[in-house]
C-alpha cells in the first residue's frame, strides 16, 4: 500500500526541518525519517521519489533543493538541502569567517585540480597549502590551526579524509552543492562516470577513450559480466585499469583553458576572475600500459 | 499581483532565506544585517507587514518562526513599558510536540553535551529562584563536570581528568563563559534595594538596576547569574518542571510542578 504522500502540512514541515538539520545524509536514513513522519512502516523503495519532488516543489521559491550524489566506492546515495542561489542572502550568514572561506576555497581547488588528476591532496600538501601566506588575508594560520580548520571543515561535509587519514578529498556535501562552482570555473577537471553520469573523483580510468568509471560501477559492471570490465562507453576490455583517487598513481588531467568568471555558491567561495588560467598537462612518460 | 505586491513576496521571501541561513549557521538574525542583506531601501513602515508574512512563509513551509530575542533590559526589569523593540531574532518550532518528538533530529555528540549540560545548568539557576551567586555556579559547575568540548578547544582536547583545583576552577568558569556567550545565562548586578535572601526574591523584584556585565572575576562582588535571551525563548517553565522530574526520578505530578513553581518564584501553568 502507497504512502499517502500527501500528508498534513505538519508532516512535510517535519521532513523539511529533519532534511537541514541533518545536512548531509544517505537515503536509508531518508527513508527511516520519512516513516518516523508518516507513521509508517512501509518499505518501497519506489516511495521517495513522490516526497523528494513534493519537497522540492515547496522549496523551490526559497532557492532550496535536495540533491544527491552516490558514493563512489560504496553505491550509497547521500542527500542534502542545498541553497541553488548562492547570492548575498545566503552568503551573508555563512558559519565560517571571510578567511576561513578563503582556506576553504583554497583547498576546494587544491583537491580539485590536483595535477595527478586523482583529486585529492596529501595531509602534509593541504596543511602546507592551507598555512601558506595568502595575499588577500591576513597573517598566516599555524599548523594546528590550520589541522583544527580542516577539521571543521570535514565536519561540515565540505572536505574528507579518506580512510586511512592520509589525504584530503571532497566532501559529500562540496559534490553535491557546488556543482555550479566546478562546472563554471573548473570544467575541464571535471570526470563523468560513463556508467551513472555523477562526477567520479576516483575510480578507473579506460585509457581507449579516456573515459571514468566509479570504483562501484566498475565492480558492477565487472560482476555482471564474469569478472571481465568493458567499457561502457567504448566497449573494449580494460585489462589493466588505471586507477584515480587518493593515494593511487592517477591519470593526469588535459587541460588548456581560458576560465572566465568563477560563480559562486552557498558557502561564498565566489571570486571575480582576475586573470585567465592556462593549464597544461603533466605528461606521464613512463606510461607502461602501451 | 500588482508589482509592488510582487515586490513585497519576492522580499518576504528573501527575509525567509536569509532566517534560514542564520539559523543553519548558529547565529541570531540582527536587525541590522536584515536591513543590509535583506531590506536595503524598504520604507521602515513596510517592516512589520514583511516580517508578518516572513513568518506566515516560514510556517506554512518550514513549520518554523522568527521569535524576538528578548532583550537584556526587557529580562532585567519586567517592564514593558520600557522594551525597547526587537532588535534580534531566533528561529523556533512551531510543530506541536509529539511531532517534534518523532522527528528525532541528528546531533553531534558534542551537540548533545552542550545541550545537556545548559540544561542542567538552567534547571540549577530555575529552581533558585531564577538567580545564583558567581561563587555558587561555579561549585555547581565544577561538581556538575562541563563537557570537555566547552572546557578546552577541540585540538587540544585529551582524554584526562582535571588535576588541580585551579583547572577545575578554571574550566567550571569557561563553561559558564561560554553558556554566557551562547546568550543561555546572563550576569547582572542587583541593585541595593534588590537586596534579600536569594530564594525569597522574586523575578520582578529581584533586578531593578541591573546590567549585564562581562564574564570574568573581577566582576564577581554581588554579582548573579540568571537566564538569558536564548534561554527564556528555548526553555518554558513547565518543560523545565518535567526536565528536573526526569533526572531526578520523579513523577511530574500538579503537586510536585507546585514545588518546583514555588522554587521558581511563580506559578507554572500548562500553558506555558
Amino acid at each position: 500500500m502507497a504512502m499517502a504522500m500527501d500528508g498534513t502540512a505538519h508532516e512535510q514541515q517535519m521532513l523539511v526541518q529533519w532534511c537541514m538539520a541533518a545536512q548531509v545524509f544517505t537515503e536509508s536514513e531518508f527513508r527511516q525519517a520519512i516513516q518516523r513522519t508518516y507513521c509508517t512502516e512501509e518499505e518501497d523503495t519506489e516511495e521517495i521519489q513522490p516526497v523528494i519532488e513534493q519537497i522540492n516543489s515547496r522549496m523551490s521559491a526559497f532557492s532550496l533543493e535536495l540533491r544527491s550524489c552516490m558514493d563512489q566506492i560504496s553505491g550509497i546515495r547521500n542527500w542534502a538541502l542545498v541553497n541553488t542561489n548562492a547570492d548575498a542572502i545566503s552568503t551573508g550568514a555563512t558559519p565560517y569567517t571571510a578567511s576561513e572561506l578563503v582556506t576553504l576555497k583554497t583547498l576546494v581547488e587544491g583537491v580539485f585540480t590536483e595535477k595527478m588528476g586523482n583529486y585529492s591532496l596529501s595531509l602534509h600538501e593541504a596543511l602546507r597549502m592551507a598555512t601558506k601566506r595568502n595575499g588577500t588575508v591576513a597573517g598566516t594560520l599555524t599548523r594546528a590551526e590550520t589541522e583544527s580548520l580542516i577539521r571543521k571543515f570535514c565536519a561540515g561535509g565540505w572536505l574528507a579524509t579518506d580512510p586511512d587519514g592520509g589525504y584530503v578529498v571532497l566532501g559529500a556535501r562540496s559534490i553535491i552543492e557546488l556543482q555550479s562552482f566546478f562546472n563554471v570555473g573548473f570544467a575541464d577537471y571535471i570526470r563523468l562516470c560513463s556508467l551513472c553520469k555523477e562526477m567520479a573523483t576516483s575510480g578507473i580510468m579506460c585509457m581507449e577513450c579516456m573515459e571514468a568509471v566509479h570504483p562501484y560501477c566498475a565492480n558492477r559492471l565487472a560482476s555482471a559480466s564474469g569478472n571481465q570490465l568493458t567499457c561502457p562507453a567504448c566497449n573494449k576490455h580494460i585489462e589493466q585499469p588505471r586507477k584515480f583517487g587518493p593515494g593511487e598513481r592517477g591519470v593526469p588531467h588535459i587541460v588548456e583553458s581560458v576560465a572566465g568568471s568563477v560563480r559562486g555558491d552557498s558557502v561564498g567561495l565566489d571570486e571575480p576572475a582576475t586573470q585567465s588560467i592556462k593549464k597544461l598537462c603533466i605528461e606521464d612518460s613512463s606510461d607502461d600500459e602501451e | 499581483m500588482d508589482e509592488e505586491s510582487q515586490v513585497s513576496e519576492r522580499t518576504a521571501t528573501d527575509l525567509v532565506r536569509y532566517a534560514l541561513a542564520c539559523h543553519a549557521s548558529g547565529k541570531p538574525i540582527k536587525r541590522e544585517n536584515l536591513k543590509t542583506h535583506v531590506l536595503g531601501n524598504t520604507p521602515t513602515r513596510n517592516t512589520r507587514p514583511l516580517l508578518d508574512r516572513a513568518n506566515e512563509l516560514l510556517t506554512h513551509n518550514f513549520g518554523l518562526r522568527m521569535v524576538p530575542l528578548p532583550s537584556h533590559e526587557k529580562i532585567l526589569t519586567n517592564n514593558a513599558k520600557a522594551q525597547p523593540a526587537a532588535t534580534k531574532w531566533v528561529l523556533q518550532s512551531t510543530l506541536p510536540n509529539d511531532a517534534r518528538q518523532r522527528l528525532e533530529l541528528a546531533q553531534t555528540e558534542d551537540q548533545q553535551a552542550i545541550l545537556g549540560f545548559a540544561t542542567t545548568v538552567l534547571s540549577l539557576v530555575f529552581v533558585s529562584n531564577m538567580s545564583v551567586s558567581v561563587d555558587q555556579l561555579v561549585l555547581y559547575v565544577r561538581k556538575l563536570g562541563p563537557p570537555q568540548c566547552i572546557a578546552a578547544p577541540a585540538d587540544t582536547r585529551e582524554a584526562t581528568s582535571y588535576a588541580s583545583d585551579a583547572q577545575m576552577e578554571s574550566a567550571a568558569r569557561e563553561a559558564i563563559g561560554y553558556l554566557t556567550r551562547q546568550g543561555y545565562l546572563d550576569k547582572v548586578k542587583l541593585g541595593a534595594s534588590g537586596g534579600g535572601e536569594h530564594g525569597a526574591e522574586t523575578q520582578a523584584t529581584q533586578a531593578t538596576q541591573a546590567t549585564q556585565l562581562p564574564t570574568d572575576d573581577r566582576h564577581d562582588e554581588g554579582m548573579m547569574y540568571t537566564w538569558g535571551p536564548k534561554a527564556r525563548v528555548e526553555f518554558q517553565p513547565l518543560d523545565m518542571a518535567r526536565f528536573i522530574a526526569a533526572t531526578t526520578g520523579q513523577e511530574c505530578t500538579d503537586e510536585f510542578i507546585k514545588t518546583i513553581g514555588r522554587a521558581y518564584g511563580s506559578n507554572i501553568t500548562a500553558s506555558q
